[in-house]
C-alpha cells in the first residue's frame, strides 16, 4: 500500500513526534517547576524530617537541571513518574488506561462529527436554496453556537429524565462509567455531545465545497453519461468535495481533546479529560506534565494520520 | 455628430443621478437585507443594554441567598426561579451578561491590537519578524488552546483581566495570520506602488493604504472571535476556573446547577439558553458581515 518514499516519510514524522513530545513536556516541566506551591504543600507536614524524606522520594531535593535530565530520560523510556497526590500511582499506565476510555468516547464523537456533518452538508448542497438547505444551514449555526455542556444538559434531560418518565424507569440513560469498557449508551450520549458542535462546522465546509465541485465539468460529464444521481454525488462529487474537509480533521481532533475536558467531567467518564481537570485542581503537577505530553503525541499522531488520508482521498498527493 | 455630446451629457447625468455608494454604504445595505443578522444585532444591542442596566440595578441582589425556597422554579416574583442557594437567577443572568460581554469584547480588543501589529509588521517588512511570528503561530496551532488558557489562568490567578489575557493569548494567531495575508496581498497592489513612488513613508502606506483595505476581513474575524472568547470563558467557569464567586458567570451558573438537573433543570437551562442565544447572535452577525463586506465570497 505504501511506497518506500511514503514509509520513509512516516518514519521521519514519527521521529519528529518524539521530539515534539520531549519539547512540549520540557516546556511544561520548566513552567510548572517555577510555580508557587506544590502537591506536597497542601498537606499538613509537621515533621521536617518527613518532609525532607518526601522531597527526596520524588527527587525534588535535587537541583533543577538534574531533575530535568532524570525526567527526560524517564520520558524516553516511557516512564512519566509517579503521582504527587496518590503516592505509588505510576502515571504512564494510569494515563494509558484513561486514554483508552477517552478514545472510546472520542471515536464515537468523531464518527458523529464526520457522519452527521458530511450528511447534512451534502443534503444542503444538493438541495441548495430549498427549505432543506436552510434547515441544514441554520441547524449547523445553532450547533456551533451551543457549548457542548449545553448540548450535554439537553441530552441529559432528554435521555436521563424524560425517557425515564416516559418508559416508567424501564429505559433511561445513566451517566457514569461502569466496568472497564463503557456500555453503548455511556459512549454514544457523551460522544454526541462532544461531536455535535464540530459536526456543524464539517457540515458548513462540506456544503461549501460540494457546491463548488457540483458545478465542475467532470460532474456534468458524469451526469451526461447517464449515471444515477446517487452515483454522481457519492462517487464523483463527494470524493473531491471531501478534500477541504480532511484539512480540518487535525483541528477537529484538537477540538475533541479540548471538549473532552468538559464532557468527561459532566458525564463522569474516567478518561484523560477528567484527569486533566482533577490534576490541575489538585496541583498534581507530574500528571499535568504527563497529560500535556500525551496530548502532544495524540495530536501529532492525528495530524500524521490526516496527512496520510490525503493520499488516500487525492491520489495526486504523494510523499 | 451633433448628437454625440448630448448622449455623453445624458450618460454623465444619469451616472451622477445615481447616488454614489461607498464600500461601507454598500455593505450596510446588504447587511440590512439579511434578516437573521439584523435580528441578531437587535438582540445584541438589547443584551448590551441589559449588561449596562445590571451595573446599576437588578431585580434582586445577585449574591443575596435564601430569597425563597432553594431550587424553586420560575414564579411571578422570580421570573427565572431560584438556584441552589436561593439566589435570584434573573439577576444573576443579567450580571452574567456583563461578564460575558466584557470577556468577549475585551479579548477581541487585545487580539486586534496584537494581531494587527504582528500581522502588519510580518506582512509588510517580512524578514525576521515574519519568520519568528509564523513559526510561533504554527507551533501554537498544534496545541489545544483551552488547555493553554486553563494552565495560564491556573498559573496567574482567576481575575477578569487574567482570563481576558489568557483567552487572547490563545486567539491572537488567527488575527495575525489574517492581517499578514491581507498585507502580503495588498502591498503588491498598484495603489501601494503608486503611493510608494509618490514618496510616501512606510507608516503612511501601512496606515493609509493597507490597513483601511484590510478592515473588512478584520471586522468579520473580530466578530467571529467574540463568541469564541465567550465560549472559552464559559468553559473555564464551568470547570471552576472562571471569575471567582459570587460574581455570576453563565458557565459557572450552569456548572452549579448541573448536579441538580433532574429536580431543577431551570438552573442549568437559564444560563445555557442565554449563552446559546448570545453565541448564536454573534455568529449570525459575523456571517452577515462576511456576506456584506465580501459579496464575492457569498456562497
Amino acid at each position: 500500500m505504501f511506497t518506500r518514499g511514503a514509509l520513509l516519510y512516516i518514519g521521519q514524522r514519527l521521529v519528529l513526534i518524539v521530539f515534539t513530545a520531549v519539547a512540549v513536556s520540557s516546556v511544561v516541566f520548566l513552567g510548572v517547576h517555577r510555580l508557587p506551591g506544590d502537591a506536597l504543600l497542601n498537606e499538613r507536614r509537621p515533621d521536617p524530617a518527613a518532609e525532607a524524606a518526601l522531597l527526596h522520594y520524588y527527587h525534588l531535593d535535587l537541583p533543577l537541571p538534574e531533575q530535568y535530565v532524570r525526567y527526560v530520560s524517564g520520558l524516553l523510556h516511557g516512564d512519566l513518574g509517579e503521582s504527587y497526590v496518590n503516592r505509588g500511582v505510576q502515571i504512564t499506565p494510569l494515563l494509558l488506561r484513561e486514554a483508552r476510555v477517552s478514545a472510546e468516547v472520542g471515536t464515537a464523537a468523531i464518527v458523529f462529527t464526520i457522519g452527521l456533518g458530511v450528511l447534512l452538508g451534502v443534503i444542503a448542497a444538493v438541495r441548495q436554496n430549498t427549505w432543506v438547505d436552510y434547515l441544514a444551514t441554520t441547524t449547523s449555526i445553532i450547533g456551533y453556537s451551543m457549548p457542548n455542556f449545553v448540548i450535554a444538559s439537553l441530552l441529559f434531560l432528554l435521555f436521563g429524565v424524560a425517557l425515564y418518565s416516559w418508559t416508567g424507569g424501564a429505559l433511561y440513560y445513566n451517566s457514569g462509567w461502569t466496568g472497564n469498557y463503557g456500555t453503548l449508551d455511556q459512549i454514544l450520549v457523551p460522544g454526541f455531545a462532544l461531536g455535535f458542535p464540530y459536526a456543524s462546522i464539517v457540515a458548513r465546509l462540506t456544503r461549501a465545497s460540494m457546491l463548488e465541485v457540483i458545478r465542475q465539468d467532470y460532474v456534468r460529464t458524469a451526469r451526461a453519461k447517464g449515471l444515477t444521481n446517487r452515483v454522481v454525488i457519492v462517487r464523483h462529487a463527494l470524493r473531491n468535495a471531501l478534500i477541504p474537509v480532511v484539512t480540518i480533521l487535525g483541528p477537529l481532533v484538537i477540538g475533541i481533546v479540548t471538549g473532552s475536558v468538559v464532557i468527561e467531567n459532566i458525564f463522569g467518564i474516567p478518561g484523560l479529560g477528567k484527569e486533566f481537570a482533577n490534576s490541575i485542581l489538585n496541583r498534581d503537577y507530574n500528571i499535568v506534565i504527563g497529560l500535556f505530553t500525551f496530548y502532544a503525541i495524540i495530536i501529532a499522531l492525528a495530524n500524521l494520520l490526516v496527512d496520510l488520508l490525503y493520499t488516500v482521498i487525492d491520489p495526486r498527493i504523494r510523499y | 455628430m451633433a448628437t454625440a455630446p448630448g448622449i455623453a451629457e445624458k450618460y454623465i447625468e444619469e451616472t451622477l443621478a445615481h447616488e454614489q455608494t461607498s464600500l461601507w454604504g454598500d455593505a450596510w445595505r446588504r447587511l440590512r437585507r439579511n434578516r437573521l443578522a439584523l435580528v441578531s444585532s437587535v438582540f445584541l444591542m438589547l443584551l448590551i443594554v441589559v449588561a449596562i442596566v445590571a451595573q446599576f440595578w437588578t431585580p434582586y441582589s445577585y449574591y443575596a441567598q435564601g430569597l425563597g425556597p432553594i431550587y424553586q422554579g420560575p414564579t411571578a416574583q422570580h421570573w427565572l426561579g431560584l438556584d441552589q442557594s436561593g439566589r435570584d437567577i434573573l439577576s444573576r443572568i443579567m450580571l452574567g451578561a456583563q461578564i460575558s460581554l466584557k470577556v468577549g469584547i475585551g479579548t477581541q480588543l487585545v487580539v486586534i491590537v496584537v494581531g494587527v501589529v504582528v500581522g502588519l509588521v510580518a506582512g509588510f517588512y517580512r524578514g525576521f519578524v515574519d519568520t519568528v511570528s509564523s513559526t510561533t503561530i504554527n507551533i501554537f496551532y498544534g496545541i489545544p488552546d483551552l488547555l493553554v488558557a486553563l494552565t495560564l489562568v491556573l498559573l496567574l490567578g482567576r481575575s477578569l483581566g487574567i482570563i481576558i489575557f489568557a483567552i487572547a493569548f490563545t486567539q491572537w494567531m488567527t488575527m495575525a495570520r489574517l492581517v499578514r495575508g491581507q498585507t502580503l496581498a495588498l502591498r503588491e497592489r498598484e495603489f501601494v506602488e503608486a503611493a510608494r513612488s509618490g514618496g510616501a513613508k512606510a507608516s503612511k502606506i501601512i496606515f493609509r493604504h493597507i490597513l483601511p483595505n484590510a478592515l473588512g476581513p478584520l471586522i468579520v474575524q473580530a466578530t467571529i472571535g467574540v463568541p469564541m472568547a465567550i465560549l472559552f470563558e464559559a468553559f473555564l467557569s464551568f470547570l471552576g476556573l472562571g471569575v471567582p464567586p459570587p460574581t455570576p458567570s453563565w458557565g459557572a451558573m450552569a456548572a452549579d446547577g448541573f448536579h441538580a438537573i433532574r429536580i431543577a433543570p431551570h438552573i442549568v437551562l437559564a444560563p445555557a439558553i442565554a449563552l446559546s442565544l448570545t453565541l448564536m447572535a454573534f455568529n449570525f452577525l459575523g456571517d452577515g458581515l462576511r456576506d456584506a463586506l465580501d459579496p464575492r465570497q457569498k456562497r
